[in-house]
């Protein structure tokens, strides 16, 4: 039977004819030396061959026409079906009787290993189709692989599965024009709920057998359960996220309201007591309140501008805009900035103006320098020191902010970028607590690594900005070799 | 200035209508107000104002739009007004050919500075291409733009050809802000002008050899995610 698929039947027929007429033969030229029940007992061995490779029809017809050549050849009288002594009888019924028996019996045993053996590679294919698909959550990655294992399973032509969900999409393999034909086969997927798409089969040759139509009916169901798990892991992480995104929310409004209101109130106090004249045009108290009421306008500004930060990082729509830039140009002007506004601590700066050029977006990593010295300087104590160098480290720049303030509990290191994260309670310190998960946000847009880390005399910010940019290393400029 | 210069403002949120009304007008300048683009485009093809203070954000059109359709027309200086973060938008309005822009909220010295500058280059524009503009004065720096020749307290800088057609530029345009695509197509040639790292190290070199500081540049500054701008020191002028 191994071989069924490669010889039709009739081959089959064919070679146990030309086996038994060789074996006629050659026992024929043997025959005055050979004793008739002894060629009766070598035919059995030829005919447990034809049975054993090609099956229980040719055996038996290989019996039938062993039992009329030995009739005819080789009992006496030779060349006719005649017999006349009642030993030769009994030698010929015996002969056929056996024959028979030991044709079925073998032919059983190979129908059964026969059967065995596809039920085994079944078996395999399914386990193969299986082990595929465990731990996929993707629906496309789903059916692509599906569709590869019935066309690899089934050598077919052509295999196209389509999945009609939410989503509409199709795999086709070969991925060129399909038959202009109907396909031979169309096995629909389906789970519980309902059709989730269909797989066509296009093969003539050889025409697609009833235990195929039903390996692909279990493939097709095999795919479903994988589909309709993968759906379901999809709807279960958006939940997630939305609760996630219900839950930040409500923190925003609690911090926010509580933050927006704190400059409110002032610019609300400080403009309503200036129009109630109760406060002189020259006292020296209308300058102080109108100073206030500028300086809690920008302050308000600022915390409104976080919030759209860190709502644009959240949603992904951070997106900046990568030019080639001097890191000592941007974080000297944000320095320049700081000292104006803190006098109280004494800044130190060491980026080196050789430092490559860096792909980063100019206004957003200004921020990023912003908000680790302002966080700095709001920690560490007066007449400390704060400072920022740079280095080449490899294929990135790592940058250090380093403070002299308080060392922050190992626990907290890897949580201060988390948003509304405060190490000490959030009354005492004003900010949205914002302004480290805004840096987090922006240097991993642009590819960096960010984190904090206790030094021996405080803690410092560290984040990492890659050199490359979509592959490209940072320019070098010609320089300007022009006459002087 | 010779009356006083027509300003139109066009900004969707009557509050910033009121309080640039009530101060400009406290600062002597004619003004008029328009709420959305069509509107103000009308009357600025109506009244002919001196400038035009634009508000990104309007209700019925792009204010990138709105610039641009002026400027078929129009060389009135525009000022355009918007939130932080939109640098693409105002990037596209300067390169549109707005003047100069200011980020909401602003403070009212800033609003005035602008106003002047834009107001200045108009009136030169108009008068002449003669030749009183031709020197640049900043601080100790002195700039002759006829005879490409710069100064620092008298003492001659000297310039690499690029340096110099590069402080040219911003010398002529000084007080405006210049997009750096502008500042490239100018100095570099139209196919270069998105090397915006070339600005980055020729505008070091200026700095060192300019600014006393260079570190603090006070006369070369960046506008951050837009451009840079000359400041010549306002009180020479």
């Amino acid at each position: 039977m191994w071989n069924s698929s490669f010889l039709s039947r009739f081959w089959q027929y064919l070679l146990a004819f030309i086996l038994i007429a060789s074996v006629t033969a050659v026992f024929f030229t043997l025959r005055n030396i050979l004793d008739t029940t002894l060629i009766a007992l070598l035919y059995l061995m030829p005919l447990g061959i034809i049975t054993a490779l090609w099956g229980l029809g040719p055996g038996i017809t290989s019996a039938l026409i062993t039992f009329l050549t030995l009739n005819y050849f080789f009992i006496e009288p030779y060349y006719t079906f005649t017999v006349h002594r009642p030993t030769d009888i009994v030698i010929l019924v015996v002969f056929l009787m056996v024959a028979v028996v030991i044709s079925q019996l073998v032919g059983r045993a190979q129908a059964g290993l026969a059967a065995a053996t596809a039920r085994e590679r079944e078996a395999t294919q399914l386990y193969e189709l299986s082990t595929a698909l465990t731990g996929l959550n993707d629906d496309r990655a789903i059916a692509q692989i599906l569709a590869k294992q019935v066309r690899a399973v089934a050598e077919s032509e052509y295999v196209e599965l389509t999945i009609t969900g939410a989503q509409h999409f199709s795999y086709r393999l070969p991925e060129s024009e399909l038959p202009a034909r109907p396909p031979e086969l169309i096995v629909s997927i389906e789970a519980a709920r309902g059709v989730l798409g269909e797989i066509r089969i296009w093969r003539t040759m050889p025409a697609i057998s009833s235990s195929e139509r039903r390996l692909f009916q279990i493939f097709a169901s095999q795919g479903a359960l994988a589909v309709e798990r993968a759906w379901l892991a999809q709807a279960e992480s958006r939940a997630r996220i939305l609760e996630e995104s219900d839950r930040l929310k409500s923190a925003i409004l609690s911090s926010v309201s509580h933050e927006l209101r704190t400059p409110l109130s002032t610019i609300k106090a400080a403009a309503s007591s200036l129009r109630s004249k109760e406060v002189g045009w020259d006292s020296p108290a209308r300058a102080d309140l109108i100073a206030a009421i500028d300086d809690e306008a920008d302050h308000l500004n600022m915390l409104v501008g976080n919030l759209l930060d860190m709502s644009r990082i959240e949603s992904g729509a951070l997106k900046p805009k990568r030019e080639w830039n001097i890191l000592s140009e941007i974080a000297g002007s944000v320095l320049i900035r700081m000292k104006n506004l803190s006098t109280a601590h004494q800044l130190e700066f060491d980026v080196p103006e050789s430092l490559p050029l860096v792909p980063v977006d100019y206004v957003q990593m200004e921020q990023v320098f912003t908000n680790l010295i302002s966080n700095s300087l709001k920690y560490a104590p007066a007449n400390t020191v704060v400072c920022i160098r740079a280095r080449v480290e490899g294929e990135s720049v790592h940058v250090q902010v380093s403070n002299q303030g308080p060392q922050i509990p190992s626990a907290h290191l890897e949580r201060i970028f988390d948003k509304f994260y405060r190490v000490t309670a959030a009354d005492r310190v004003t900010g949205t607590g914002l302004g480290l998960s805004i840096c987090k946000g922006i240097i991993e847009v642009h590819g960096g690594r960010i984190w904090a880390e206790n030094v021996p005399d405080g803690m410092a910010f560290n984040f990492t900005i890659p050199l490359t940019w979509d592959g490209a290393k940072p320019p070098q400029l010609p320089m300007d070799t022009e006459s002087e | 200035m010779s009356n006083s210069p027509h300003i139109l403002v066009i900004d969707d949120e009557p509050q910033i209508l009121r309080a640039m009304r009530t101060i400009l007008t406290e600062k002597q300048f004619k003004v008029t107000t328009a709420s959305r683009g069509e509107e103000g485009l009308t009357l600025a093809a109506a009244s002919e104002p001196d400038l035009i203070i634009l508000d990104l954000g309007l209700p019925d059109m792009d204010g990138v739009e709105v610039c641009t359709r002026l400027r078929e027309w129009t060389q009135i200086p525009i000022i355009i007004l918007s939130v932080r973060d939109s640098e693409r938008d105002k990037v596209a309005a300067l390169d549109q050919g707005a003047d100069d822009y200011l980020t909401k909220p602003f403070g009212i010295e800033e609003l005035l500075a602008r106003v002047r500058v834009a107001l200045r280059h108009s009136v030169q524009a108009k008068t002449s291409q003669g030749s009183q503009s031709q020197v640049v004065k900043a601080g100790p720096l002195t700039i002759d733009l006829a005879w490409h020749v710069v100064k620092r307290d008298d003492e001659e800088i000297k310039l690499t050809g690029r340096e110099y057609k590069l402080l040219s530029y911003l010398a002529a345009n000084h007080g405006r802000v210049l997009t750096h695509q502008s500042i490239l197509t100018h100095v570099w040639g139209p196919a270069d002008a998105d090397h915006t790292e070339y600005l980055r190290v020729y505008m070091r070199q200026l700095r060192k050899k300019l600014e006393v500081d260079p570190e603090h540049p006070q006369y070369i500054l960046t506008e951050p995610g837009i451009g840079y701008r000359f400041i010549v020191d306002e009180s020479s002028q």
